[in-house]
């Protein structure tokens, strides 16, 4: 297929995270704000003068004073930030907001509160209690939370509008850029796709980890050339797979899979865009921070949801994610250390085959990925089997 | 079998080899009376000798001088042995119960492997304790056992599996919850329902009675593809569900994230095997925001209404009530405990039964057995306050245990004690549910019942921000700590992650800390012997101090229950 445009420049810009764009924000005089968990809602990071980057630690290797601090028992993702932040590459940032949502993050966070990390004199950490349930007593608290240590923060601090009007531009602003991600991502549904799991991860990526306002353009470009865009003449994978999980922000990893046959057609994982880019709907009567509150909460499909229809519901999602972008097979990935995942993802390789008749590769990687190889050994296993798979059923048929 | 080896193999079993120096000593007929009558010195005992090679078995029973001797074997030996056989008739609602225990030991391998080696778990946990530190430690374990047999006699004699698949009379009185749900939240059914905690028994106490039971349900976990790093106490829970070695005593479940990532996947877990009725009742991570009360307090109500409708029976404050006000004079008198504990050396109850006791009895919930203990203990107390008696005359070293212990050996403050002095006044997990609970209006009633569970074992501690785990420095101070034993669960996400600051920490304010890696059940990781021998080390090369019974600097008890 033919590139597509701005591409390569979106990929440089995951290359670091204080990248151009972030620091055109930041002369600009926007407030940039930290966050790493889909539970702290980006829309409320992205008020008129801030600007949300849920934070990566591109180009790690290995963690050596986070190490110290924690343990090398912990999840690398919590542990690359904690480096990056200690080698003061999180110093634009204006402040954290941060949730105790998974246990490692939460203790990264935890450490820019202790030590005197960052280096900016109007940085601070402020953390929000998130609920484990989508009833209307959470949400109620999810609401309060955001208002008193999101809103309130940032207008104690900053000086930030947070009115409703406030709150109704950045939705809108917000789900223009959902509108448009879901629309690329539609064409991850073809029976020949055509854009990559790895042009969408970049894509999908860039639109966390960049100011709205500067990249908009580049996707309404990327949304247009795709209209006409056609798939290659000989196909270039051998399955469709999902890829689920727990945190993934490496482009590279889904290039992986895709060198391996196995073309990435939907992402539900932390930082994929099933769920992430479902558009905030405010009903009539809802206050914009009601609706906010509803939205993360509803749509989530996170592990840490403890009520028995939710628990049961995730594993329906997933199978009519792959359904829906009729994929042959589904990668459950979780990083290394990562508890929630762990269990999700043991249930997921046994629950999935079972009920609905998907075929599952398990697998658990590092944040930094430097088992290629072991990987690539998986994943093409997986793609033969599928294939297998696919012939028996060829051969029953007829 | 030649006659020399069965020489050889009595003298291995049973004698008691002395030392050198002894046998070379002159007799001393005074001191031997001495030592018959009132028990050898501390620092004379040898105890470490009265292993069996690596069983952690006795060649003959420790002589602790003719009082204190004839005590243990009257008062603990055969008053809990005794017990052991009333209670299972008394618990299990008449002779039928006898069947249904002996069909429990048959069908559960948790059940099979420990309940006889419980007396053993007595010996580790007094061992070279003498006067009122021995008897009201005694007393501490006895209402473990009790509480024990009374939750599992009403787990098999309401249990499916054991009766055939048929459903027993009790079995829909019963109210399943997980062990790190609170018991308080029954009490407005406590007089009609039963609440008994799913895995507290299969798990946790048999963990502590016999360590090798529970590594054959972390290998099953394992086994169905969930990595070994998840705590282990999980995994352990996980196990018990994968193979199928979970009584079916109760038509609900109750489930909670205590306190950490891998208890909530727990439930998700339990959900998919137990598919019935399942009310998770979270509670917040941040938890003493002042935001989060509310909603704390309405999923408390959320469970209630959950039970209503499930059982048909309505809510009572009235019972709420009554158990709510017999629980506070239990924390009335752990109270009293920590003040004697924290200021005085005349605190008679050793670090292993103060744990236990403290974490087992505030889980559970009110019980008369807990009253009944008490009683006893306060006896003991008054009299070691009023007569200035030093219950452990020969420590060295005030510690405070942080974090979660490991539960395979969590007698290594006897030991410690034993060996070089090191008395564990007072651990993280003894400081949790520390909260009164006001009955007066309903609403006062259930704010501090929410409180009372936001602050359950590691939750109160652990999380909702680093001024928690922190606070082991303002209780250092309070229970007048010189020493630190900072457990290092070496499968904790949330303690890894806190690892360099208290590292920073202890040395910033010169605190003497002694990092003991585990894995919380699993002695593979890090066995006892190593705990040990980490211990050891610390207080020869740092604290340069000498054992005051070297016999058990090193010895092996890696088969021991």
């Amino acid at each position: 297929m033919k590139d597509l445009v701005h591409i390569f420049e979106l990929e440089d810009l995951l290359q670091e995270a204080n990248n151009e764009l972030i620091r055109k924000a930041k002369s600009d005089g926007k407030r940039i704000l930290g966050y790493t968990c889909y539970f702290m809602p980006e829309v409320l990071l992205d008020l008129p003068g801030c600007v949300s980057v849920r934070l990566r630690a591109p180009r790690s290797t290995s963690p050596e004073m986070a190490t110290y601090y924690m343990s090398g028992r912990t999840c690398m993702y919590g542990r690359c930030l904690l480096e990056r932040a200690l080698e003061g590459g999180y110093n634009f940032l204006d402040a954290q907001l941060a949730t105790e949502t998974c246990t490692v993050t939460c203790r990264f966070q935890e450490h820019l509160q202790m030590m005197d990390i960052i280096q900016n004199p109007d940085f601070f950490c402020e953390f929000t209690d998130v609920p484990f349930k989508k009833n209307d007593n959470s949400i109620d608290h999810y609401e309060k939370q955001l208002q008193v240590h999101v809103l309130n923060k940032l207008k104690e601090h900053f000086g930030i509008d947070i009115s409703d009007e406030a709150l109704l531009t950045a939705i809108k602003q917000h789900n223009e850029i959902c509108r448009l991600i879901t629309e690329i991502g539609s064409y991850r549904k073809l029976d020949e796709p055509t854009i990559t799991g790895t042009e969408f991860s970049i894509i999908m990526l860039s639109t966390l980890v960049c100011p709205k306002y500067l990249i908009i353009e580049k996707l309404k470009d990327i949304a247009e050339q795709l209209k006409t865009r056609q798939p290659d003449v000989k196909k270039t994978y051998r399955c469709k797979v999902v890829l689920a999980g727990s945190e993934e922000d490496d482009p590279n990893f889904v290039k992986l899979i895709e060198e391996c046959g196995a073309l990435v057609v939907a992402d539900r994982h932390c930082y994929g865009s099933l769920p992430g880019r479902e558009e905030i709907v405010v009903k009539e009567g809802e206050s914009p921070l009601r609706a906010i509150a509803r939205h993360y909460l509803e749509t989530s499909m996170c592990p840490r949801f403890m009520e028995q229809h939710i628990m049961r519901e995730r594993k329906q999602f997933l199978a009519d994610v792959a359904k829906e972008y009729k994929a042959d097979g589904i990668i459950v990935s979780q990083m290394k250390f990562c508890e929630y995942w762990s269990y999700e993802r043991t249930i997921d390789t046994l629950i999935l085959p079972r009920d609905f008749g998907i075929p599952v590769c398990s697998i658990e990687k590092e944040y930094v990925n430097n088992a290629v190889g072991q990987l690539r050994t998986r994943f093409q296993a997986f793609v033969e089997s599928i294939e297998l798979k696919a012939i028996q059923k060829t051969k029953k048929e007829t | 079998m030649k006659l020399k080896d069965i020489k050889a193999k009595y003298r291995e079993l049973f004698v008691v080899e002395k030392s050198p120096e002894e046998k070379n000593k002159p007799r001393d007929i005074k001191k031997t009376v001495k030592d018959f009558w009132y028990g050898k010195p501390h620092e004379e005992r040898r105890l470490g000798d009265l292993y069996v090679g690596d069983t952690g078995l006795y060649k003959h029973r420790e002589w602790r001088g003719v009082k204190d001797t004839f005590y243990y074997f009257n008062m603990v030996w055969l008053y809990n042995y005794a017990h052991m056989v009333s209670d299972i008739v008394k618990y299990g609602e008449g002779p039928q119960g006898i069947v249904d225990f002996a069909k429990g030991i048959m069908r559960y391998r948790w059940m099979g492997q420990t309940y006889l080696s419980v007396m053993h778990w007595f010996d580790r946990g007094m061992e070279g304790m003498r006067g009122e530190a021995l008897r009201a430690s005694a007393w501490h374990y006895r209402g473990m056992t009790s509480e024990t047999i009374r939750q599992f006699q009403r787990m098999f004699i309401s249990d499916k599996k054991i009766h055939n698949g048929k459903e027993p009379k009790n079995w829909k009185k019963n109210i399943a919850h997980n062990e790190t749900v609170g018991g308080s939240i029954f009490y407005p059914w406590r007089d009609v329902l039963d609440d008994v905690p799913l895995e507290m028994i299969p798990y946790f106490v048999s963990v502590h009675v016999n360590n090798h039971t529970v590594l054959n349900y972390i290998d099953a976990a394992q086994s169905i593809g969930l990595p070994s790093d998840p705590c282990p106490m999980c995994q352990a829970e996980y196990g018990l569900f994968v193979n199928d070695d979970y009584p079916d005593y109760a038509p609900t479940m109750v489930t909670s994230n205590e306190a950490c990532d891998g208890s909530v996947a727990t439930s998700v877990m339990q959900d998919w095997f137990l598919n019935r009725p399942l009310y998770a009742m979270p509670q917040p991570m941040r938890y003493d925001d002042p935001l989060v009360q509310e909603h704390c307090q309405k999923e408390i109500e959320g469970c209630w209404k959950f039970i209503e409708e499930q059982y048909g029976i309505p809510f009572d404050f009235e019972q709420y009530v009554k158990y709510a006000r017999s629980f506070n004079k239990l924390t009335e008198f752990e109270w009293e405990k920590w003040d004697v504990a924290a200021n005085t050396p005349y605190y008679p109850i050793n670090g292993v039964a103060q744990a236990l006791y403290r974490i087992y009895y505030s889980q559970d919930g009110d019980r008369p057995i807990w009253h009944e203990i008490d009683d006893h203990v306060k006896k003991i107390m008054n009299k070691t306050v009023k007569n200035k008696i030093n219950c452990f005359p020969k420590t060295r070293h005030r510690a405070i245990a942080w974090s979660c212990a490991p539960l395979y050996y969590s007698n290594w403050c006897t030991w410690a004690y034993n060996c070089w002095g090191i008395n564990c006044v007072i651990n993280m997990d003894s400081l949790m549910f520390d909260q009164y609970l006001r009955t007066d209006t309903y609403e006062h009633a259930l704010e501090d019942l929410a409180w009372m569970n936001e602050k359950a074992p590691m939750r109160a501690m652990a999380v909702g921000g680093h001024k928690h785990i922190l606070s082991l420095f303002d209780y250092m101070e309070r229970f007048n700590c010189d020493m630190v034993i900072m457990y290092d669960q070496l499968q904790c996400k949330g303690m890894q992650g806190i690892h360099g600051i208290f590292e920073d920490e202890f040395r910033k304010r010169d605190i003497h800390a002694i990092w003991v890696p585990h894995a919380l059940p699993d002695k593979r990781t890090v066995s006892r012997k190593e705990i040990r021998k980490i211990i050891s080390d610390y207080m020869t090369t740092v604290m340069h101090e000498e054992p005051l019974d070297p016999t058990l600097v090193d010895f092996d008890d890696d088969k021991s229950w």
